[in-house]
């Protein structure tokens, strides 16, 4: 069983739980684990749903901390020790499935209404926060099965505020960015850090129409405007700038797409 | 397809105005309106239009604010096309514009109707400089050119604001 001295789950400290994700059984012990994020528990119920579908054995200490335990419930993470007790409201916005474009109006206005009952937004940073979540949430409809080729294709989105900022993670084991940019004539055979540099560097889409593509790289720059911070894992790469600095790393292989950000309150409160 | 179904019935409504109308696209009452949403509607709408699809028509954003039409600035400015959006008496060139072309559309708009010759005098402007110029609102649908006569082998045009009033 693979032991985590880490008391931290998140999108910094996330990709050493990955570590061997592919095995035929995969053991962790997160019980010294004090606090986890949105993206971190997104990824932990995509790695359950992904054990499960390939029948491979995943078996997890969960963290000991209460209060970890009754956050992961709020969540709405399924298979731990509290899973499917009442409901508190530690989440500020549990695991939502996404599914169909015709639904993310209605996700990113649950989304909409849970920050604003905590926190005066500005009305700018209200559209602009709105505006970013229909984006990312639309790439999953868009992107995560675009060679036709999963089943059940659907992500998942959950938020969760903190004294100084605000996460928000959406998650798919659809495709990935590299299968979905090789649609496109002269893409094919992409490595994943090869599809995330175009797509923030080169605002390149899956589709040859001008118009199209060059939302992730738009959001990315608002991100960073806004002092934030911005990971996107696809296959075996991650994407990743905080105020500090940002580079592609290479991460251990987990299908799909996952991202998060993390914006400081200042930036828009009002 | 949201987009696009609203694509469709604004494409038909421009089609239903005689040549050289014009369809006015109100953003009021709109919360938020997403990049990709605002492509899929008023950028592709634009493409077909810059394309001569629709004839001498037109197409104006009126938003209740500059910062609502984001999205389609962007786009527009990703398909390198431009559209006039009016905010209240305001009107401003959105998308991919330069401070040439929006200073000469302004004096056009200004004057109404005017000649190529009369912007390149008021303007300083070459007249070769200002035909360019000129021919590019045109092209954009921002300007409506009518043809007056010819001047040896070129056509002669009297410009037209497609701001009304």
């Amino acid at each position: 069983m693979r032991r985590f001295e880490i008391n931290r789950l998140t999108i910094e400290t996330i990709d050493a739980v990955l570590e061997g994700a592919g095995r035929e059984r995969i053991e962790l012990d997160l019980r010294a684990v004090g606090f986890v994020d949105p993206y971190a528990v997104l990824i932990l119920e995509l790695l359950r749903v992904d054990c499960d579908e390939a029948g491979r054995g995943l078996r997890i200490l969960w963290p000991e901390s209460p209060r970890v335990r009754r956050w992961l419930s709020d969540m709405g993470l399924q298979g731990h020790p509290t899973s499917g007790s009442k409901a508190g409201d530690d989440a500020l916005q549990p695991i939502t499935r996404i599914e169909d474009e015709a639904g993310i109006g209605r996700v990113v206005e649950r989304f909409h209404r849970r920050l604003a009952q905590r926190y005066p937004l500005t009305e700018m940073s209200r559209r602009a926060l709105i505006a970013v979540l229909i984006e990312l949430f639309q790439n999953i409809p868009h992107h995560s099965n675009a060679t036709g080729t999963i089943d059940d294709p659907h992500g998942a989105a959950a938020m969760q505020d903190y004294e100084d900022s605000i996460v928000v993670a959406i998650a798919d084991r659809g495709v990935g960015l590299s299968a979905s940019l090789g649609l496109r004539d002269g893409y094919q055979g992409l490595t994943d850090a090869g599809a995330l540099d175009l797509v923030f560097h080169q605002g390149i889409s899956r589709f040859s129409d001008p118009g199209r593509g060059g939302e992730l790289r738009r959001i990315a720059e608002l991100i960073r405007s806004w002092d934030g911070t911005l990971a996107v894992r696809t296959g075996r790469a991650l994407y990743y700038f905080d105020p500090r600095s940002g580079d592609t790393y290479d991460v251990p292989y987990f299908p799909g797409l996952q991202l998060a950000l993390r914006l400081p309150m200042r930036a828009f409160l009002a | 397809m949201e987009g696009v179904t609203a694509r469709e019935k604004l494409l038909t409504a421009l089609l239903s105005l005689p040549d050289g109308g014009q369809l006015q696209i109100h953003l009021e009452g709109l919360d938020v309106l997403s990049t990709s949403f605002a492509d899929e509607v008023v950028g592709k709408a634009l493409d077909r239009l810059t394309r001569d699809d629709f004839g001498d028509r037109s197409i104006l954003l009126v938003s209740p604010s500059l910062e609502l039409a984001d999205g389609v600035d962007a786009k527009l400015k990703q398909r390198q096309l431009a559209m006039i959006c009016l905010t209240g008496t305001a009107w401003h060139l959105i998308g991919a514009c330069t401070p040439a072309m929006t200073e000469t559309l302004a004096r056009i708009i200004e004057k109404g109707r005017t000649t190529a010759k009369e912007l390149a005098g008021e303007l300083d402007l070459q007249m070769n400089a200002c035909v360019n110029r000129v021919a590019r609102l045109a092209k954009l649908h921002l300007v409506r050119r009518e043809e007056v006569g010819r001047s040896g082998p070129q056509p002669v045009y009297v410009l037209h604001s497609i701001l009304k009033g």
